[in-house]
């Protein structure tokens, strides 16, 4: 008894050794960040000796880079986007994922295979008839453009199939046998057992509108619809040796991305006690 | 028999409704596109002047290019350095974040913070830990392990970028990879483990006889998604290793950055989708043997 | 509570989605418009020979009799750059009804953008700016952007006031673009470091063997006071192209032997610590002005772009002013046996698109930025204009904070001026290649026999 206490203590002991040294390693770039934000040029790349805070630390930064270029209109397109594209992406392929992953019907993997076989398409390769396709369609220069390049990503897709094949068949049958229409199976038994792996997709596009930036780069032109990726590399163009500016910006961009982790990554632990219900 | 079929048309109907929202979206904006690039790597095209047929010629040049074949070994190394790593990095990762510790919000949001980071500023921090002659870590080489200045090594070019590539890329993404794995542990019952507990199963037994058989098709996805992925690697190599124009050297290229530079420098989309063909097939094959692997599993 | 904001946000972005989607269905309309009839004037377009002819008078005139029109005009960096809003306000006065619409494609990726808005039909821009001469040779083989020819014969532009610039981007005996701004690289020095040293400064006639003793002499490699006699950025230029001052040669010789010279005296420097090392800068990302700045550096070879940074960022204090407020520029070191003198050049051009609807009018703006009276505006704002008039020379070293000394003011005479990258069919090929191997050898990937062949060999792949 006592030494498995012993055994357990020891254990522990393991474990947040491995966790303190995984959070140092992963923490770094951040201090980094928030540290070169606040030089000048030239500090940022002393390493003999370096200094975590500077003699005279540059808050201005912080200041300039809402002046210098127009932040807030890009801050809010890109919030606009994200939102949109998320919402779009979570809604469109869990639903399409219920069907490949509990259904049965003709050309099934046919199609599916179409979603796979695209995943592995760098954007690059089909960017130029793409583009040209969608100024056809009169969405050059639109917000829009980026809403229907980024919200039926096959991705997602994929992710939330693999997701569903995991909950079990007989669920569904069992709710079949009682009557219930396939909508109402996914919406009422599939829906909130994903609730890990829609948290999961959300962070995942989340990340990816954010921080796209070749697509607004192509698609998005005049002042008032780019966005803050577009921006921070607007900075890096224009004041190609001001890291500090840059470091503040990232900074900037990194806070709503982290909160959306932070608030979904509960559901991961929820999602326990949904999936317990199922025995 | 008649009444048979009709209803199987009606699940039909039911399962295409489940997937048209999705489908015609992406039929439109991303299916069709790529119908298109693969037709071009048989053409001719400038994205201007009338296309024209090339047949096979841009197969046959591909076998002739020098920074073709180097991109190609390069991306197959990343590759095989990248998927086996980062996938045991994140799993590990995972594992230890579904205990029961105190901070465990906190663990998880750090470990994802690689991964939200914005590219240019987490690789001028790596740029500088690994500088050659004023990084940390060379500093350590030189003072405690006593290697001579002219010996140090250069991180970022000849042999050693595809390993700094490598590494940098399991610390980003593995964060990343260990939210699916979060999500795919979330999702075994308690119930097993109890179970496995009763029969006096070890932890090492739990592991092999519980989480990872019920992993199976997280790790499947994990593993494609990585595949996919490091042949997509692009970004990394240029931060990472892009001389003053943004160029890459014969022991950095990578398959993307040759399709991007062929395709949008040069704009010789035909060879750019002849390219992106080879690149297509590696990812394909690598998936299918994985498909029947998984489906075999089971 | 954060469920309740999830789901307020969901709420939220579902009525912002819905309110989207209206909005662009009746979006999607209009701009297909514009597009149909921009195909219904293109066969107007294919007959520019006859409309100059009525462009003979003075733009000016033309244009104030003429309908309102609106050019758009593709540039990069609006905020950044101030000529661009100068040249616009400049031009509202010549020809009122013309408003110029700019638009701001960024820098980093422009000439990238700009092919893709330009490829297949249905753009519509009507100026743009060419920012380099590979990217100008895609343009011209996309047929995205109209030949000048006819509207240069016809208004009898005289184009030896381009100092032979146009010559090097002529495309089968056709001119596509006309340069409204021209830098050249000189030698830029920091007077402080030198007066220290008891060292005389640079001159305006050094050949290459007298500029690598000066840097060597400047150096000072003993720790804390450490001094670089001189300073390479990480650009192909900036090093290799010292071989093609003679004259003899271009980078599209297909053979660059001569360039070994050149990469020996760099690595042999670098090996000596007169200047940092390239795998070092390409680590730290280190900006050439940052280096310069920093007071540690004695020369640095730049383009003329720099004379505009210096002074402003002097001003503002941005620079130290103690540490690189007492500069100089002189000229380009030269090779044994030729005039001092010859440099390298980068013009930024203007071109018409063949998608324009009203080219005339685009030409008449071209025509303007790129004569004499853009040119002032040019020198105003601290930039090198194409048409480097007296006028325009004596407004930039005029300028406030420009070096005082004589040398510095001669150092912008330029005798020859080789553009860094001339035309050539596969311009754009032979440049990547070129810049990888560059890459190579200056990290010690390769040796310089090794790069140098894989260059020819390179090379010879593509012009065949």
């Amino acid at each position: 008894m006592k030494s498995a206490r012993k055994k357990a203590i020891a254990g522990k002991v393991i474990v947040y050794a491995i966790l303190i040294l995984i959070a140092v390693l992963m923490i770094i770039p951040f201090i980094w960040m928030l540290s070169a934000s606040i030089k000048s040029d030239r500090e940022v790349f002393q390493m003999n000796p370096f200094v975590l805070i500077p003699e005279n630390p540059k808050f201005s930064n912080y200041h300039d880079i809402w002046t210098k270029i127009p932040m807030l209109r890009f801050a809010e397109n890109t919030i606009f986007l994200t939102i949109v594209v998320t919402f779009l992406q979570l809604l469109t392929s869990s639903f399409a994922a219920y069907s490949f992953a509990k259904l049965e019907f003709k050309h099934k993997n046919t199609l599916f295979f179409a979603y796979i076989a695209t995943i592995a398409m760098p954007w690059q390769v089909y960017m130029v008839p793409q583009f040209i396709m969608m100024r056809k369609f009169g969405l050059n220069d639109k917000l829009l453009a980026i809403i229907c390049l980024q919200a039926f990503s096959a991705f997602g897709v994929f992710m939330m199939k693999q997701f569903y094949e995991d909950i079990p068949n007989e669920l569904c049958e069992a709710a079949r046998i009682d009557g219930m229409s396939e909508y109402r199976i996914y919406a009422s038994i599939m829906l909130p057992l994903s609730k890990p792996a829609l948290s999961t997709l959300t962070i995942f596009t989340f990340v990816n509108t954010w921080n796209d930036y070749l697509g607004p780069l192509i698609y998005l032109k005049s002042e008032q619809k780019k966005t803050i990726q577009l921006g921070l590399k607007m900075f890096i163009s224009q004041y190609s040796s001001d890291y500090g500016l840059i470091m503040a910006g990232s900074v900037l961009s990194l806070i709503p991305v982290l909160a959306v982790f932070l608030c979904l990554q509960k559901y991961f632990v929820e999602g326990v006690a949904a999936t317990g219900l199922k025995g | 028999m008649t009444k048979g079929l009709s209803r199987q048309k009606k699940r039909d109907l039911v399962a295409y409704s489940f997937i048209a929202p999705n489908f015609i979206g992406f039929a439109v904006f991303t299916l069709i596109p790529i119908v298109f690039a693969f037709a071009l790597a048989f053409l001719n095209w400038d994205g201007s002047n009338p296309i024209t047929f090339a047949g096979l010629n841009n197969f046959k040049q591909l076998a002739g290019d020098v920074f073709f074949k180097a991109a190609l070994k390069n991306t197959i190394i990343y590759c095989i350095g990248t998927v086996p790593l980062t996938m045991v990095a994140s799993l590990a990762l995972a594992i230890v974040l579904n205990q029961k510790v105190v901070g465990r919000g906190i663990f998880r949001t750090l470990s994802f913070f690689p991964y939200v980071a914005s590219l240019v500023a987490v690789t001028s921090v790596w740029k500088m830990l690994f500088h050659p002659s004023k990084g940390p870590i060379n500093n350590i080489l030189y003072t405690y392990f006593h290697v001579p200045m002219e010996q140090l090594p250069q991180w970022f070019t000849g042999s050693l970028v595809l390993l700094s590539m490598i590494l940098f890329s399991v610390w980003k993404y593995m964060g990343y990879y260990m939210v699916i794995y979060l999500a795919g542990l979330q999702g075994i019952s308690a119930e097993l483990y109890e179970a496995a507990s009763l029969d006096g199963a070890n932890t090492w037994q739990k592991f092999r006889y519980v989480t990872w058989p019920q992993l199976r098709s997280t790790t499947f996805f994990v593993v494609v998604m990585l595949t996919i992925n490091c042949f997509k690697v692009y970004d990394i190599a240029i931060m990472l290793a892009g001389g003053g124009s943004g160029e890459l050297t014969i022991s950095s290229t990578v398959l993307v950055y040759y399709i991007y530079q062929k395709a949008f420098i040069d704009w010789k989309l035909g060879y750019s989708s002849a390219v992106a063909m080879v690149l297509f097939l590696m990812v394909f094959v690598v998936t299918m043997i994985q498909f029947r692997g998984q489906k075999k599993y089971q | 509570m954060k469920r309740k904001v999830l789901s307020l946000m969901l709420a939220a972005s579902m009525v912002v989605s819905l309110a989207g989607c209206g909005s662009s269905g009746t979006q999607t309309q209009a701009p297909a418009a514009p597009a149909e009839t921009q195909q219904a004037q293109e066969p107007a377009q294919a007959a520019p020979a006859e409309t100059p002819a009525a462009d003979k008078q003075d733009a000016a005139a033309d244009a104030a009799g003429g309908d309102a029109v609106t050019l758009k005009w593709a540039i990069w960096d609006k905020e950044s750059t101030p000529y661009w809003q100068a040249l616009v306000d400049a031009y509202k006065s010549v020809a009122p009804n013309v408003t110029i619409e700019m638009v701001d494609l960024g820098s980093t990726d422009y000439m990238t953008v700009l092919a893709t808005e330009l490829s297949g039909e249905g753009s519509d821009f009507d100026v743009v700016t060419i920012k380099d001469v590979p990217g100008y040779a895609t343009l011209v083989q996309k047929n995205a952007i109209l030949s000048l020819d006819d509207y240069i014969s016809a208004d009898g532009i005289d184009l030896s006031k381009y100092a032979g610039t146009t010559d090097q981007v002529t495309v089968n005996g056709s001119l596509y673009e006309l340069p409204f701004r021209n830098d050249f690289w000189v030698l830029f020095y920091n007077k402080d470091l030198f007066d220290d040293k008891g060292v005389a400064y640079p001159t305006n006639d050094m050949t290459f063997d007298e500029y690598d003793a000066l840097a060597r002499e400047m150096t000072d490699t003993s720790f804390g006071a450490q001094i670089y006699g001189t300073h390479y950025h990480t650009w192909r230029s900036a090093v290799q192209l010292f071989a093609v001052l003679d004259g003899k040669h271009t980078i599209l010789d297909g053979d660059y032997e001569f360039m070994k010279p050149y990469y020996e005296m760099v690595l042999n420097q670098e090996k000596d610590g007169v200047c940092r090392k390239y795998t070092d800068l390409k680590a730290e990302g280190l900006h050439y002005s940052a280096a310069f700045s920093g007071g540690d550096v004695a020369m640095l070879n730049m383009g003329s772009w720099f004379v505009a940074t210096m002074i402003a960022s002097l001003e503002n204090g941005e620079y130290d002013a103690d540490l690189c407020g007492n500069w100089g520029i002189v000229k380009y070191p030269h090779a044994e046996g030729v005039e001092p003198g010859s440099t390298l050049g980068t013009i930024t051009g203007l071109s018409v698109t063949t998608a324009s609807d009203t080219p005339d009018e685009a030409w008449a703006f071209v025509k303007w930025v790129s004569g004499e009276e853009g040119a002032a505006v040019m020198a105003e704002t601290g930039n090198f204009p194409a048409i480097m008039t007296d006028e325009a020379m004596s407004l930039i070293t005029g300028l406030e904070g420009f070096p005082t000394d004589d040398a510095s003011k001669e150092a912008l005479n330029v005798s020859n001026l080789y553009l860094e990258v001339p035309y050539a069919e596969n311009v754009s090929e032979i440049n990547s290649a070129l810049d990888s191997y560059h890459g190579s050898i200056m990290s010690g990937e390769m040796t310089i026999d090794e790069g140098i062949a894989a260059m020819n060999e390179a090379v010879k792949g593509i012009t065949n």
